[in-house]
């Protein structure tokens, strides 16, 4: 296990200083990133103006955003479809290790590229974080982050099959869009979804760390928040290895 | 008129190129259908909670949200995929090639290529403008329709123009690749903007035109439009155009090409 962090380690630290390279694209990728919980921002504030929590939770929708992007569809699928993927099955550890230090370095950057807009948005907007709250969003985060990476690293694995991965990832991020707290947060979803909307994996990857942030849950409603993270993070993660399992022994590469 | 039969050849070989990929076919239909129908949805959920939203009921927010995918269409459609990483064409001297034909080089290297599959948002942001009059329960009248055609048309033009001029942008700092940003901020025509906060919503107005490509088209459709705005679409459509060729013109004159 300490082999392990000790190499995925190095791989972010490699990763990172190989994005500093093109650190400038990933100032427009960041701001790509920050639209949807900005326009969330701006619709809901319009919709229903003076309504307490919603500044404070697309705010802290918007760090989710950031420390949970995943580019599996590129870092990933693009590799399978180069052949590049062949050097990853030839190393001597996990071969997830290059996709996931690759993840974690684009996470640091976009959090620090997205830093001035936070501390702005907070400025401008009149975030009220409470201490206690935001102590008990760190692991939900965590487990979010981590959720996103096995269920688009599943998703990029298609790339095994078919030549659409990038279709089958965005079809991905278009329900976590939708149902996953963005293009609205979950406890304002009409009545008769809302337990379904808090139940589906999408909500535990994006929308539940920023509403355990802003205060809007219960005591019970934070514990079955969990409940479904670590449920829906080990059916994902048995999931993925089942796919990659049958579809590695698909790749065929050329060249040499 | 040559340009226009050239434009056609373009669409019709496109066509046909896009046709041979059945499969490609399949997955963008139902990309667009996705889209448009996640778009619907995220509105509906907002009026679920509010029967207005920055002023506009929810049949006239609909009517804006088809009208934005008539545009996205048509960006998708005839002008990104000439324009999409154009500072890679710059740096690496392929723009050669377009300068070397007997065209327009403005028109072959913006309008040279198509994706015709695109037109599946038109038509599906049509079909959801037919959806908001219906929720409205209202015909427009024909000078509103008539409005409404000169607006997009406008905001057409200020899309090309716009898309064109970031572009353009390569000449003089082919490092600084935006069509990420541009896409982003293209997705604040979704809405209307009387929804921003005042300075965003004076940009978005007159900084980064995106008032004019669905929340200025809409209105026309569902609440009329006066002449005054009418010919300030149509001039400022018209100026867009103008001030695109200038550019285009100056970066020219800076590019010296990559290859011997």
């Amino acid at each position: 296990m300490r082999r392990l962090m000790r190499l995925l380690s190095a791989y972010v630290w490699r990763q990172f200083l190989e994005v500093m390279a093109w650190r400038e694209f990933v100032v427009t990728l960041t701001i790509n990133q920050a639209i949807t919980p900005l326009l969330g921002l701006a619709v809901w504030s319009a919709a229903l103006p003076g309504r307490s929590g919603i500044s404070t939770y697309y705010v802290a929708l918007l760090v989710v955003q950031l420390m949970t992007v995943s580019y599996e569809h590129h870092t990933l699928s693009n590799g399978i479809y180069a052949g590049e993927f062949s050097n990853d099955l030839l190393k001597p550890h996990a071969t997830v290790l290059p996709t996931l230090g690759m993840n974690v370095a684009m996470r640091i950057w976009h959090l620090l590229v997205g830093i001035p807009l936070i501390a702005a948005l907070v400025l401008v907007v009149g975030v009220s974080l409470d201490a206690r709250h935001s102590l008990l969003a760190v692991p939900a985060l965590v487990l979010a982050a981590a959720l996103r990476f096995v269920f688009t690293y599943a998703l990029a694995l298609s790339a095994l099959w078919t030549q659409q991965a990038h279709w089958v990832v965005g079809f991905g991020e278009t329900l976590i869009f939708l149902l996953g707290g963005s293009a609205a947060p979950i406890t304002l979803f009409p009545e008769g979804v809302r337990p379904l909307g808090a139940a589906l994996p999408f909500r535990a990857m994006l929308g539940f760390p920023a509403e355990i942030a802003s205060g809007s849950l219960s005591g019970a409603e934070v514990l079955a928040g969990y409940g479904w993270q670590v449920l829906w993070l080990g059916a994902l993660t048995a999931t993925a290895a089942v796919v990659w399992r049958s579809g590695v022994r698909r790749y065929t590469a050329v060249g040499g | 008129m040559r340009l226009l039969r050239l434009f056609g050849a373009t669409f019709s070989i496109s066509l046909r190129r896009q046709l041979a990929f059945r499969a490609d076919l399949a997955f963008q239909a139902l990309t667009t259908v996705i889209g448009v129908a996640s778009g619907l949805a995220a509105l509906g959920i907002v009026y679920t909670q509010t029967r207005s939203l920055g002023g506009w009921g929810l049949g006239e927010a609909v009517v804006l949200l088809g009208t934005y995918q008539i545009v996205s269409g048509v960006l998708a459609t005839f002008i990104e995929p000439n324009v999409v990483w154009f500072a890679g064409q710059v740096t690496s001297g392929k723009l050669d090639d377009v300068l070397l034909k007997p065209v327009p080089s403005i028109f072959l290297a913006s309008l040279g290529s198509c994706a015709p599959l695109g037109l599946t948002q038109v038509a599906m942001g049509l079909a959801v403008v037919g959806a908001g009059l219906r929720e409205m329960d209202a015909i427009p009248r024909a000078y509103n329709l008539f409005g409404w055609l000169v607006m997009l048309s406008a905001g057409i033009a200020i899309t090309w123009a716009s898309r064109v001029l970031l572009a353009s942008l390569a000449f003089w700092a082919p490092a600084m690749e935006l069509d990420v940003v541009y896409g982003a901020v293209w997705q604040f025509g979704r809405y209307p903007v009387s929804v921003y906060p005042q300075p965003v919503r004076f940009a978005l107005t007159w900084v980064l035109p995106v008032a004019f490509v669905s929340t200025l088209p809409a209105q026309a459709l569902v609440r009329g439009v006066g002449p005054a705005l009418l010919l300030l679409g149509t001039a400022i459509g018209a100026a867009s155009l103008l001030v695109v060729q200038l550019v285009w013109s100056a970066g020219l004159r800076r590019y010296t090409s990559a290859t011997s």
